[in-house]
């Protein structure tokens, strides 16, 4: 057991933690050290679908996923990485099947437009031509977005790490946390299986162990867990180029660059505790709207599934910052399926907040009180 | 079922292997002869005389493990090849195997080559650290290979090929080289978990199937750990892969 002394303790080695350890560092904080109870990116970081995209329906998601986006076409020379992110910009083919989707979606591209984002609303033959084995019957049109996109989620969070730990932060693995000390009303320390950190800054990166990270603070975070699965296929030749995506089906299917298939759904009926167990409703329930919407992919042959959890927050928007009841803590959790997008910008604008610098993109809105407040804007655009 | 296979079971092996105490204490001669034949030069043989005289020359030959020092000398005098030396105190990890090996060529020290269990399975990578070739073998030659300790029991011949060497194919549905792994390890992936996740060794359609055990051994050997205290990454469905039209309940395969 080894007792030691940080500026900063972040919990929590998925892709939001290694981002707010690298910028931290990078702007100069010394002694930055990361819990994680496994591997990095042994949680929801690792198990997404790892798709990006800009195209969203509230003003701040879309701000948030283009910095994140337009950090992800550099990453690999910025955070100088020895091997590869795999960024692939194929773009999201989001369809629409309801007329009140198309509605939505002409509002979603006008607001997306006005803030730089290239998205535009084809039809379906349109789409067609940009996904040829898709069924363009079954479609009214589709908002497509060439920009967004996809990247491997694990050499993504390394990338962060190594260049972390270039600048020194200490990323401790399978280290669980067991406890925080707080003192009148300041944060003072982390209790872990390997020892005690005694700290004035806890970074809250937890995912969907976030809630649990809040209690031991006496700060009740208004988000829960719920499971989401997804499968994988065998990889084939290139044959879809963006992210097949849509609400109303509720599907998501995109071609990795390594040529496999990801392919996931939401359920109302998932359980909403930590299990991670995969369920074979899900297999069925995927396989027949893939196989409706991309009937080709019929023979392709699925090698695994898996399952993650969303850690989900009440108008599914991220919550970013300081709360009021403890001195210190800071939360980066509530991102509701889309955490590893927004890890970038989760990054800076997390450092700028604990540093208490000019944000990049202003995120006070995203605070903890706002559910107080009751000023919630609800995302509609999430899978 | 040694009559049927020619390979020592598990029951036949525990009444021959030297308790854990004596093994920790240094070489010791483990002789595997399980069969009755009126056969005795390892008790001529024997000096020290640890090796005790036989009743009834048929029977077995009974080692006094406080005896022996592991000198070797029963190795080639011992015409079924059955008697090998294990020092499991050779090194931090490794243990020390001496045996009898009557195929030319013979290998050289300091060469790399893959160690077989008693089924004539590749086992471990190993390191030929001596080969005693004179007289006194009598044209059974004793080579004394270097292996990591949890193969001191497992490791009774050898194959001149260097199965593991850094060109071979560790991950054959990713193509990962075990010169890969161990770069990996080198720097700093030391779990299975995390060399999955950074080359995709275990990913692919046989789900880590072939890869993980040889990851696992690797790392043991890198990191001293014990192949029992390594996790495993997550096994899941499905076992085999299946298309996604089955899936639905709509089509059949072959």
């Amino acid at each position: 057991m080894m007792n030691k002394t940080a500026d900063a303790v972040i919990i929590g080695g998925g892709i939001s933690g290694c981002a707010i350890a690298y910028n931290l560092a990078k702007k100069g904080m010394k002694d930055i050290v990361i819990v994680e109870k496994e591997y990095l990116c042994s949680g929801a970081t690792g198990r997404c679908g790892a798709g990006v995209r800009m195209q969203w329906g509230t003003e701040m998601n879309c701000k948030l996923a283009k910095y994140s986006i337009e950090f992800f076409e550099t990453a690999n020379e910025e955070l100088e990485y020895e091997y590869d992110i795999e960024f692939k910009q194929g773009g999201y083919l989001i369809i629409a099947a309801t007329e009140k989707e198309v509605n939505q979606f002409r509002k979603n591209i006008a607001l997306q437009n006005s803030l730089g984002i290239p998205s535009r609303y084809i039809t379906p033959l349109e789409a067609k031509e940009i996904v040829p084995h898709m069924d363009e019957t079954k479609i009214l049109g589709a908002a497509f977005n060439p920009k967004d996109g996809h990247l491997n989620p694990f050499h993504a969070t390394q990338a962060y790490a190594n260049a972390a730990k270039r600048l020194g932060v200490e990323i401790m693995t399978y280290t669980e946390v067991t406890g925080i000390d707080v003192e009148n009303g300041k944060i003072k320390g982390v209790q872990t299986d390997k020892g005690y950190i005694s700290t004035p800054v806890v970074v809250n990166a937890a995912g969907g162990y976030s809630q649990l990270i809040g209690e031991m603070v006496g700060v009740e975070i208004p988000v829960f867990s719920e499971r989401h699965q997804i499968l994988v296929t065998e990889a084939v030749a290139p044959m879809q180029g963006p992210m097949f995506m849509s609400f109303s089906q509720n599907i998501y299917c995109q071609q990795t660059p390594h040529g496999s298939f990801i392919m996931g759904r939401g359920d109302p009926n998932e359980p909403r505790d930590l299990r991670i167990t995969s369920s074979w409703d899900f297999l069925e329930e995927m396989a027949k709207t893939c196989i409706k919407f991309l009937p080709p992919l019929k023979d392709l042959r699925m090698v695994r599934q898996w399952s993650g959890l969303y850690n989900m927050s009440p108008d599914r928007q991220p919550i970013y910052g300081a709360v009021k009841e403890v001195d210190g803590f800071y939360l980066a959790s509530g991102y509701s399926g889309h955490g590893f997008m927004f890890g970038p910008v989760t990054g800076v604008v997390i450092a700028e907040t604990i540093l208490a610098e000019e944000p990049t993109i202003p995120v006070h809105m995203l605070g903890i009180d706002r559910f107080e407040k009751g000023e919630l804007i609800l995302e509609p655009s999430v899978v | 079922m040694l009559k049927s296979t020619g390979i020592a079971t598990k029951e036949d092996l525990e009444k021959v292997i030297p308790p854990k105490e004596r093994l920790a204490r240094g070489p010791v001669a483990i002789i595997e002869c399980f069969e009755r034949i009126p056969c005795n030069p390892c008790y001529t043989s024997c000096k020290r005389g640890a090796i005790k005289e036989f009743e009834d020359i048929n029977d077995c030959p009974k080692l006094d493990y406080d005896i022996c020092n592991g000198c070797g000398v029963c190795i080639s005098n011992c015409p079924g090849l059955a008697i090998f030396v294990v020092d499991e105190t050779y090194s931090e990890s490794e243990a020390l195997i001496k045996l009898p090996y009557e195929f030319v060529p013979l290998p050289k020290e300091g060469d790399f080559i893959t160690g077989l269990d008693r089924a004539g399975k590749p086992a471990c990578r190993a390191k030929v650290i001596r080969v005693q070739n004179s007289r006194a073998q009598d044209r059974t030659p004793v080579v004394s290979l270097a292996v990591p300790r949890e193969f001191s029991m497992v490791v009774r011949s050898m194959s001149l090929d260097d199965y593991y060497s850094d060109n071979t194919i560790v991950c054959r549905c990713e193509e990962v080289t075990l010169g890969e792994i161990r770069e990996y390890i080198r720097k700093g992936y030391t779990t299975v978990d995390q060399i999955k996740r950074i080359s995709r060794c275990g990913m692919g359609p046989c789900q880590g199937r072939t890869c993980t055990p040889l990851i696992m051994q690797e790392i043991s050997r890198a990191t001293g750990q014990s192949i029992a205290d390594l996790k495993t990454p997550t096994y899941r469905p499905p076992t085999v892969p299946i298309k996604l039209g089955q899936l639905t309940g709509g089509e059949n395969d072959e």
